[in-house]
């Protein structure tokens, strides 16, 4: 089980040590919310605000979401847990930040929970790591010896689905968005400015919360995540409606996989699945 | 009037208020309860918290549709959408939302130029308030005493509704919920021992426990209005902050909405959809111009509409201490945290 | 109810359509009512503006550029907006032709306040595209009815080249009456300018109408504005004698859909029309912005 107060007081100490010898301007953690139970993604921008951070079992937002705020930042520090270090990773490979303006605090945990149900957060609805792929400092004993369950395991039941009974799979779920958004805003991979959806001229789809817009805001969304969604699950838990949007990003992940041999953000050396073309590709995709 | 039902029998009343009209309750979906009609009498569940949307959809659906056209035809040619509205019973609507209901009455209703949709759902429906259950502690995220609302406040309701064990105590607050109470046959009288056992409940209602801080709106209406530019106080509450649509779209007392067009194949519908003063292109102008191009812009927009600026032009704070905006957010954030670090600044 | 829904446009005819300017970017449009019912409830004053409406593209709000005291008709001068991207209502509008049907909503938001200004003696300040809701107000008071219910009329108005001036035969028809002083000014005048040449702002003061008594009307754009204003405080004008519009993203355009607020003001039925006395306490949301 992680010692989450360990990792707490870690990265409090180097927290406070890139701050005090201004290495960084800013540390991008966790800080107490209305109560312990709801933490809040954090900017600690001095000495002082590094007595306000916390670490436990419910700080599972992926704070790679917030690396592109600070455009005039130097450097930044930012605590990264598995799915943090793999968002990291390809936002790097596409050029949105250079691994050299980053101080990676790597976190190793397991057990984390979500705060609306206190279900774990594993393999289930997330890529199911436990240690971060990318690191400057490890803020915590490597996990070792967990029972790993494949991401993909969770497909069973809707791969047993033929198309009619997925389309209408998705229909019922997609019919359910009230379009707030939260799932692209939650996402580290989301940084278009503009969404394809906020364009107006020509509009892509209809604004109001109903099929056809719904459709077109959700489908186009996962396809553009295609071979860059690195299953931190936070579209599905930002889901005020309970959307299982990660089912669709596992079943691209690993075709994705499948046919490419590589998974998103895992080494800071590959290329993004969908931008690399190698003679041996599979050609699965034309089919 | 004070009449009676056995929660038992309560799919009879729902039955009884379908064959007078259109009912809508709490229904539990996958993520939680929200408010939808009632289509089967088996359906009404008295078995939940408070919904995830909040039930300003029945008056402010997100979508409205005003007119239908054809882009080939003339203008003269369009065809409003008719509202159509049957009577409605709102059923199992919490204490902070009925209020909700009011405040949200002086910008449709009671200012200005009258909002017709809003109006006319608005009077076509009975409101049938629930109290809180006082023995369940209130969620953490829920601050309505605050806003002076009590957990078994029958104000902004035509009927209050108020579980005594195996009863259903509902009594009448309005002309409008006499009237339909009347019309059920199948309640019984309340006896002396309820209408004790009920006007008790409201009176415990007020006593039960939501975060509490003493609130004037005036002085908080001055406060932000002093600290309006305080670039560190917003920027350091808005830190987290996604800006994504949750907060606004589940509150029960945020209206902004857009007028689109949606065209497909020459025919289209003008129509009114949620908007939110979260979202980057709130205030796009077609000139490019965007004068809230900040975060800390936008979230401050939210928390001095509600607790400022609605204040200086209608006297009321627009917000009821729900606590569905701290609940769904997917950073937590907290409003009430935001107002009581506002009153410190 | 379907004729009061204030969010239903009423149809009217395009029934004239005037270029204005050299760049053919500027049109004037005149409509009239195609139901009498809604000519006899459309009762407007100078400064009120209304949602121009093209089913499939949507709405613009736009300043009415006519004077109420023109009867069987409304102008509308509007500015073809995003050439880049078509699809936009005012570029729709001006693909229009004469006979077309459009749809509008209005009369909207609260007016040039004519009240206050009777009696006193009203310097108007125009700057380029930004002068159509003064011409209804000059007009306005033009008229045989109200003329003597105002005192002495300035009309101070540029842009930046002749062939971008709005309305010149009316221009030229002020510039000949006695009662009324026209100044027409253009940043750059060409060949043919005969008249003057120099910023609204410098001509301002020079002519430098005197605050006794007067009240200042000022339309034109944010940085024409800016140095206009200075000039009348130098000359005297208080802030509650300074008045002019403002241009928002407005949709709903009757206080409703929260999009324009300014503080706790909309700026759709609050505005547009605001003394310099109020906007200073509102335009605080938009004065830190960077």
């Amino acid at each position: 089980m992680t010692d989450f107060k360990q990792i707490e007081n870690n990265l409090k100490k180097e927290a406070k040590k890139l701050l005090e010898s201004a290495e960084v301007p800013v540390v991008l953690a966790y800080t107490r919310g209305y109560d312990e139970k709801h933490p809040m993604p954090f900017a600690a921008k001095s000495v002082a605000d590094v007595e306000k951070i916390v670490f436990n079992e419910y700080c599972n937002f992926n704070m790679a979401r917030y690396i592109m705020r600070f455009p005039d930042a130097a450097k930044i520090a930012i605590a990264a847990k598995a799915a943090d270090s793999r968002a990291l990773v390809v936002l790097i490979q596409e050029e949105k930040v250079r691994r050299e303006d980053l101080v990676i605090l790597g976190i190793p945990a397991s057990g984390m929970k979500d705060p609306k149900t206190d279900q774990l957060i594993d393999s289930r609805t997330t890529g199911g790591l436990y240690n971060p792929v990318e690191y400057d400092i490890l803020l915590g004993e490597e996990i070792r010896g967990q029972k790993t369950v494949s991401p993909y395991a969770v497909l069973a039941d809707y791969e047993a689905m033929d198309k009619e009974a997925r389309w209408a799979f998705w229909k019922g779920q997609l019919d359910k968005c009230i379009r707030c958004y939260a799932c692209r805003k939650a996402c580290p991979m989301c940084y278009c400015d503009p969404c394809f959806i906020d364009q107006n001229k020509p509009r892509w789809a209809d604004k109001a919360p109903q099929s056809p817009g719904n459709m077109m805001y959700h489908l186009t969304r996962f396809h553009h995540l295609a071979g860059r969604c690195i299953d931190c699950g936070e579209c599905s838990r930002a889901c005020p409606v309970g959307i299982p949007l990660y089912l669709f990003h596992k079943k691209v992940a690993k075709e994705c996989e499948e046919m490419f041999g590589q998974a998103a953000g895992m080494k800071l050396e590959d290329k993004p699945v969908l931008v690399d073309f190698r003679v041996e590709d599979s050609d699965q995709i034309l089919k | 009037m004070l009449k009676k039902i056995s929660i038992k029998k309560i799919n009879d009343l729902a039955a009884a208020l379908m064959e007078k009209g259109t009912l809508l309750a709490p229904v539990k979906e996958a993520a939680g309860h929200n408010f939808a009609e009632i289509k089967d009498p088996q359906q009404l569940d008295l078995d939940y918290y408070n919904t995830i949307v909040s039930p300003k959809t029945v008056f402010l659906p997100q979508k409205e549709d005003f007119v239908r056209y054809e882009t080939a035809k003339p203008v003269a040619e369009a065809q409003p959408v008719a509202l159509n509205i049957k009577a409605t019973f709102l059923f199992g609507v919490r204490p902070c939302d009925a209020k909700s209901f009011q405040i949200m009455d002086i910008h449709f209703h009671a200012s200005g130029i009258i909002d017709p949709y809003w109006q006319q759902r608005r009077d076509a429906t009975v409101i049938f308030g629930s109290a809180f259950d006082l023995d369940i502690p209130a969620q953490d995220a829920d601050f309505y005493q605050t806003l002076g609302i009590g957990a078994a406040d029958p104000e902004g309701s035509d009927v209050f509704m108020v579980k005594k064990g195996e009863d259903l105590l509902m009594k009448a607050i309005t002309p409008q919920g006499e009237e339909i109470l009347a019309r059920l046959a199948m309640l019984g009288e309340g006896k002396p021992a309820d209408k004790k056992y009920f006007e008790e409940y409201i009176k415990k209602g007020s006593q039960h426990q939501t975060r509490n801080m003493c609130l004037d709106p005036q002085v908080i209406a001055k406060k932000l209005e002093d600290i309006f530019h305080s670039g560190e106080f917003w920027q350091a509450q808005s830190a987290a902050c996604l800006s994504c649509g949750i907060c606004t779209f589940v509150c029960p007392t945020c209206y902004c909405f857009d007028i689109c067009d949606d065209t497909l194949f020459s025919r289209g519908v003008r129509r009114r959809v949620w908007d939110a003063c979260m979202f980057t292109d709130f205030t796009l102008e077609a000139s490019g111009h965007n004068p809230r191009t900040h975060v800390y812009q936008r979230l401050r927009q939210k928390v001095c509409h509600k607790y400022s600026f609605h204040v200086r032009k209608y006297g009321v704070i627009s917000c009821v201490g729900c606590g569905r905006c701290t609940r769904y957010c997917p950073v937590n954030i907290d409003i009430y945290s935001i107002i009581q670090d506002a009153m410190k600044a | 109810m379907i004729n009061k829904n204030p969010y239903i446009p009423i149809p009217m005819k395009v029934i004239k359509i005037i270029d204005e300017v050299d760049t053919r970017d500027i049109k004037t449009f005149r409509l009239s009512f195609l139901n009498k019912e809604d000519e006899a409830s459309f009762k407007y004053l100078p400064g009120q503006f209304a949602e121009l409406s093209i089913y499939g593209k949507g709405e613009s709000p736009i300043g009415i550029a006519s004077s109420p005291t023109e009867k069987g008709y409304i102008e509308f001068t509007v500015m073809r907006m995003g050439t880049v991207v078509p699809g936009t209502v005012t570029s729709a509008l001006h693909d229009l032709d004469e006979g077309a049907q459009i749809g509008i909503r209005g009369p909207l938001g609260n007016s040039w306040p004519i009240e206050f200004l009777e009696k006193k003696n009203v310097v108007v300040v125009g700057g380029g595209f930004a002068f159509t809701t003064l011409r209804s107000l000059v007009n306005y008071i033009l008229h045989e009815d109200n003329r003597k219910r105002f005192g002495e009329i300035t009309v101070i108005y540029g842009a930046r080249n002749p062939g971008l001036l709005l309305y010149k035969n009316e221009l030229a028809a002020w510039q000949k009456r006695s009662d009324i002083k026209t100044i027409i000014t253009v940043d750059k005048g060409d060949e043919s300018w005969q008249g003057r040449e120099g910023f609204v702002p410098a001509v301002c003061k020079e002519i430098a109408p005197s605050p006794q008594n007067a009240v200042t009307v000022i339309c034109g754009p944010p940085v024409m504005i800016r140095f206009t204003l200075p000039v009348f405080f130098e000359l005297g004008f208080s802030k509650e004698n300074i008045l002019t519009s403002l241009e928002m993203r407005m949709k709903c355009g009757i206080g409703k859909c929260g999009r324009c607020n300014v503080g706790y003001k909309y700026v759709c039925s609050d505005g547009p029309v605001f003394s310099l006395a109020d906007l200073e306490e509102l335009l605080r949301d938009f004065a830190t912005y960077k």
